[in-house]
């Protein structure tokens, strides 16, 4: 038996979840938004690689930052792939490259590890600015 | 209780069939909606979840508002005008007219998603028909890198696969064949026969094949080319999947379908999210030549320059004019962060995080509850909103000719 490494590198398919569209339509960035939006879906070898188990917080690290977000097992889920619903989370995580004509969200390439940090608070993500 | 029937704008599919009872300002029984259109109707009757007027942060008439985003606007040397994706045409065509009159540049999100997609569609490099084409004559609706199960609930049901009126001899699977490419497994590929699960970025190589330009052509690819081939009629309805996977450059995706072309008809239609893109890009590229990223300080000038990506991450607007779109909760928290000090207005029906951190927020009215209108459906067909169902907000169209009164560029 190999014993649980403290990270891997996952390629996160960022993708519409019309239940998180709902959420947000029907209750604003409030809890309803933050329980849908703040899960990463892994294969179930990806999470036994962590030594983890469905529901266990993980910390994401991508090229623009970091978010902490439950991390659920998926029996569809491809070995070094994650699922994750675009949202202010995936948001954080990627970063606008100028050589792209398109976003970077939708395949995020992050380090994925273990943690016992609390789930990254939506309000931790919005972007606060000096108005004029 | 009065029982009408509207437009629904809470998705690119525009369902003109949606039935809702109004009892004086309260929304009641809503018929033919799907849950996102539901929640959509239900959040513009609902005033915590509407935008609200204000200055700076601090609530103030919408009157008082529009003065304030006047004397910005005429105070601002470079201005951007960004969003109008959900704007009727109407509007559109002003915010347009304000551009040219301002020498602004304007851009909106098809200048990071549909933009190169819908520009190929427009100069007719690339086929398309209207969804009403396609229901009972497309014998292959090829479903790439598109869910409509999350971002169009009705696709299915209203325009294609459930919308077929002829069945097989067990009288349960419509008359067509349902395929779909995508790197998960979806809803939708699930129903899918047959499906194709590709790898990240991985809609290139199943393109190269199709082409015959890949040496070694992987079996995906051979019997993508097989399927597609025995097709009398192929629909692809193009997703962001697609889009984002081959970074936006549409040009083998083109050689593919007008190599398809010859042996087939295939029409192509993208699957936008949002309920007017494609009028924008339309209208604009009717008077420009161009779908997005125009300056109209120097005549007219297009360039990645002039989208909002590099306009933000190069600080080149001092004021920024949102229109009905929330590109705070949209863009790189890490780009939009860049925004400190520089003005932003926006006109918006919902409260979002663009109206959140803006200096100036006008609320409007949402259209095809509160307005009339029209706009162009992701297939390209017209659709006419019907009368108002609510009283409430000035139209965006109202608000921006009073901003064109009242500015001075």
């Amino acid at each position: 038996m190999t014993s649980p490494q403290n990270e891997t590198v996952l390629t996160i398919v960022a993708h519409e979840d019309v239940h998180l569209a709902i959420a947000r339509l029907r209750d604003g960035w409030g809890d309803a938004y933050q329980k849908k939006a703040a899960v990463v879906r892994l294969s179930r070898a990806d999470l036994e690689k962590l030594g983890l188990k469905d529901n266990a917080r993980v910390e994401l690290t991508g090229p623009a930052g970091a978010v902490v977000v439950t991390a659920k097992s998926d029996v569809t889920c491809e070995a070094g792939l994650s699922l994750m619903p675009s949202s202010l989370y995936t948001n954080r995580l990627g970063s606008y490259e100028p050589s792209s004509s398109t976003l970077p969200g939708k395949h995020i390439g992050a380090r994925v590890m273990p943690t016992e940090k609390h789930i990254t608070a939506v309000s931790d993500l919005i972007v606060r600015r000096n108005r004029a | 209780m009065s029982s009408k029937t509207l437009v629904c704008t809470g998705c690119g599919c525009l369902c003109d069939d949606v039935q809702v009872e109004i009892n004086g300002a309260h929304l009641g029984q809503i018929e033919n909606a799907c849950a996102k259109g539901a929640a959509y109707l239900q959040a513009a009757f609902n005033p915590e979840l509407r935008a609200k007027g204000s200055i700076r942060g601090r609530s103030c008439s919408s009157e008082a508002a529009v003065d304030e985003a006047a004397r910005l606007l005429s105070k601002a040397k470079r201005h951007l005008i960004f969003g109008l994706d959900n704007s009727t045409l109407e509007a559109q065509a002003l915010a347009i007219e304000m551009a040219r009159g301002f020498g602004t540049v304007i851009d909106d999100a098809s200048s990071f998603s549909y933009g190169p997609l819908i520009e190929g569609i427009l100069k007719k490099d690339l086929p398309t028909c209207s969804l009403s084409e396609v229901k009972d004559k497309a014998d292959l609706l090829l479903y790439w890198g598109a869910n409509p199960t999350a971002t169009h609930p009705r696709h299915l049901s209203k325009y294609t696969y459930y919308a077929y009126a002829e069945f097989n001899p067990a009288g349960w699977y419509p008359k067509v064949t349902l395929s779909s490419i995508d790197v998960r497994q979806t809803e939708l590929t699930t129903m899918s026969q047959p499906t194709f699960r590709i790898k990240p970025r991985g809609d290139l190589e199943l393109i190269s094949g199709l082409l015959g330009e890949s040496p070694a052509a992987t079996d995906q690819s051979k019997q993508l080319s097989e399927l597609v081939k025995k097709s009398h009629f192929c629909a692809m309805f193009c997703g962001l999947g697609l889009v984002h996977s081959i970074g936006g450059d549409f040009s083998a995706f083109t050689r593919m379908v007008q190599l398809l072309s010859q042996s087939i008809r295939v029409a192509v239609i993208p699957m936008i999210a949002e309920t007017n893109m494609l009028g924008f890009t339309q209208s604009l590229h009717k008077q420009t030549s161009y779908v997005n990223q125009v300056s109209f300080a120097d005549g007219v000038s297009h360039g990645r320059e002039f989208s909002i990506l590099e306009q933000v991450d190069h600080q080149a607007a001092d004021c920024i004019l949102v229109v009905g779109s929330d590109p705070f909760s949209a863009l790189p928290q890490s780009l939009m962060s860049r925004l400190q000090g520089v003005d932003i207005i926006c006109l918006d029906h919902f409260s979002t995080l663009t109206t959140g951190t803006a200096d100036i927020v006008i609320p409007s009215a949402v259209p095809g509850v509160e307005c009339r209108g029209s706009m162009v459906r992701l297939d390209g067909d017209g659709v006419a909103l019907a009368e108002p169902i609510k009283d409430g907000f000035p139209t965006q169209e109202a608000i921006l000719r009073q901003l064109l009164e009242k500015a001075q560029p």
